[in-house]
């Protein structure tokens, strides 16, 4: 599966993407040194507007809003990688063994894939998170366990084309076993839907995390971007729309719009044979 | 295509039995989570209270609450709609997911055949003047705003709608006690509905006119177009009667997929209007840690999702007839 570099970088929604990646990738890390206050520190006045010591005023708790947004980025896209890598691994691990072994095994993995396409994960993560309270790490890897079978199917469906291609043949015919070519040769020639798939589900994953904090399923002391929309919109009625709602709803926007772009724009300079096999969409 | 579409309509049976597996799996997980909980029912009740328990009356009590905890037994009580006590209210449970639930039908219900009608009409529009200006910035646009999560532009509309401009009522799904009837209350309704209504069309529209504008491209390419052209046929008559009903099967495919997914969204705008849907019951059994309303609201709403994409399938049967020939 030839993929062009060059045309990759030059695609505007590439760039805009990856440039909000980038940008958040650095707020989370350095996070921790950035914030000027320690965010559960409820030492200053609740519910403060904007001044030169608390550049997003202070909530309802006492808490400086600038130093609880940074550390609700970190924690919101932390979530998301996890989540998105690990369903990444899933769904290479089982479409490809999937698409390669064929007969039971396959039949076996696409009728788990069904079942999971068709039950709603945030029900399974509201009932978990509400009766064990379990880490956020936790609900993270359940989220991948659910939302893998998207990857596995496309992969499935590459790995059956590749499986005729000449190159996989001619491995075959000198010897190589299943595991050997499945590693050397099936294994990095789908490299760019791993890509497209890892963005998507990292960006389900953040908007699931989102949800979940807004509804107010995880450790409230836990900062997130979800949760710190649920409690200012508690406050709708004071002045706090520009300082304490606006920032995490425009974090959250721009997060989840980053990794969308990324999405978008590798699948837009993907083999034009391969969207056509997929109906256009990669991607759900 | 040929690929996708095999496991999904491919095999009736097949599906019917993978859904009924999903079905019964959710069931069995509502009934065996709670099981796992450390302690047990009569520990985490009484353990707070003021009452004290000799060791006889609490074996009384034990035995009470696992007289029937098989899961048939459980099943059988869960068909018959027997979903125990609210907590909070202290009313059965059936009888507040019954009053919630025609709400959030309407609205999700319409959110999602108008942004399937818009998303379809403007993606088989754009793909018919591909290459174009307006294509690509239609495309454009509606790139940006898949990026736009649901509780973003919830929260913008609100903002500027219902508390600046005071043009939508903010909270709620009708004007409480204003006994009004017939054709004022159904506007009432509607001008409640507005808001959280937009938000979700404008979250699901980007996904339906991507899809559709793709298959249309895909479909334009084909040689039964290229011979209603040649034909002279009036350009509307190309797009719609011969090419566009092939687009739209994707578009009915993808969407059994995402529906799963879509709920979340739907979940969060109640609690962002306060809708009285099960959104908002889900919100505050959650607050109030009432588990039986929890565990109902994600089991029935679960099978509902289950049942509706089931229904799809054997639509999409009908708009194929390509299918249900093929077996």
């Amino acid at each position: 599966m030839h993929i062009d570099r060059a045309q990759v970088i030059r695609d505007p929604w590439f760039a805009v993407g990856l440039g909000i990646a980038v940008g958040f990738g650095l707020v989370s890390l350095l996070g921790p040194a950035l914030a000027p206050y320690d965010p559960w520190s409820m030492a200053f006045s609740p519910i403060s507007q904007p001044t030169g010591e608390h550049w997003l005023g202070v909530n309802d708790g006492g808490q400086d809003i600038f130093s609880e947004l940074l550390y609700a980025i970190r924690n919101t896209a932390a979530f998301g990688l996890l989540s998105g890598l690990a369903s990444l691994f899933l769904g290479i691990a089982l479409g490809l063994t999937s698409g390669w072994y064929g007969g039971v095994v396959d039949a076996v993995i696409m009728r788990v894939a069904d079942v999971l396409l068709a039950v709603p994960a945030i029900m399974i993560l509201i009932l978990t998170a509400a009766l064990f309270r379990p880490e956020p790490w936790v609900l993270a890897l359940i989220l991948s366990a659910l939302m893998w079978p998207t990857v596995g199917k496309t992969l499935r469906a590459q790995t059956l084309s590749l499986k005729g291609s000449l190159h996989v043949r001619a491995a075959a015919q000198m010897g190589g076993g299943g595991g050997y070519i499945l590693r050397r040769h099936l294994l990095p020639e789908m490299f760019p839907l791993y890509l497209i798939g890892f963005a998507a589900k990292a960006r389900m994953a953040m908007f699931m995390e989102a949800s979940l904090a807004f509804l107010g399923l995880f450790d409230p002391s836990r900062k997130s971007l979800g949760m710190m929309i649920n409690y200012a919109l508690q406050f709708y009625y004071l002045d706090v729309w520009w300082n304490w709602l606006l920032p995490p709803v425009l974090c959250l926007s721009l997060l989840i719009m980053g990794v969308t772009f990324l999405a978008v724009g590798l699948e837009k300079v993907l083999d034009p044979r391969l969207r056509a096999d997929t109906g256009g969409r990669t991607w759900a | 295509m040929r690929e996708a579409r095999t496991p999904l309509g491919g095999v009736r049976v097949g599906t019917v039995v993978s859904f009924a597996a999903a079905a019964l799996l959710m069931v069995y997980l509502s009934y065996a989570i709670p099981l796992l909980l450390p302690g047990d029912f009569v520990t985490s009740m009484y353990a707070g209270s003021q009452v004290t328990l000799t060791a006889e009356q609490e074996a009384e009590l034990r035995a009470y609450y696992t007289r029937d905890s098989g899961f048939f037994a459980y099943l059988g009580r869960w068909v018959s709609l027997d979903w125990g006590y609210s907590y909070a209210f202290l009313t059965p449970v059936s009888d507040l997911f019954l009053e919630a639930l025609p709400w959030t039908l309407l609205l999700m219900g319409t959110a999602h055949i108008l942004s399937m009608a818009g998303g379809f009409l403007a993606g088989v529009e754009a793909a018919w003047r591909s290459g174009g200006r307006a294509e690509r910035g239609m495309v454009g646009g509606m790139t940006f705003l898949e990026g736009v999560p649901e509780i973003s532009t919830g929260v913008i509309l609100l903002f500027v709608f219902a508390l600046q401009l005071n043009w939508f009522p903010a909270v709620g799904a009708e004007t409480a006690y204003a006994g009004v009837s017939g054709l004022s209350r159904f506007v009432n309704v509607l001008h409640h509905l507005a808001l959280p209504l937009a938000t979700l069309t404008l979250a699901y529209l980007p996904g339906n006119f991507l899809l559709a504008r793709n298959s249309m491209i895909l479909v334009l390419r084909a040689s039964y177009v290229e011979t209603a052209r040649a034909k002279g046929l009036p350009p509307r008559r190309v797009r719609y009667a011969h090419a566009a009903r092939n687009a739209l099967l994707p578009l009915v495919t993808r969407f059994g997929l995402r529906l799963a997914f879509m709920v979340t969204g739907a979940l969060v705008i109640e609690r962002i209007y306060s809708y009285p849907g099960l959104g908002t019951l889900l919100f505050n059994a959650i607050q109030a840690r009432d588990l039986p309303v929890i565990q109902a609201v994600v089991l029935a709403s679960s099978v509902l999702v289950l049942g509706a994409i089931l229904a799809l399938e054997c639509l999409y049967r009908v708009i194929d007839p390509r299918i249900a020939h093929a077996h």
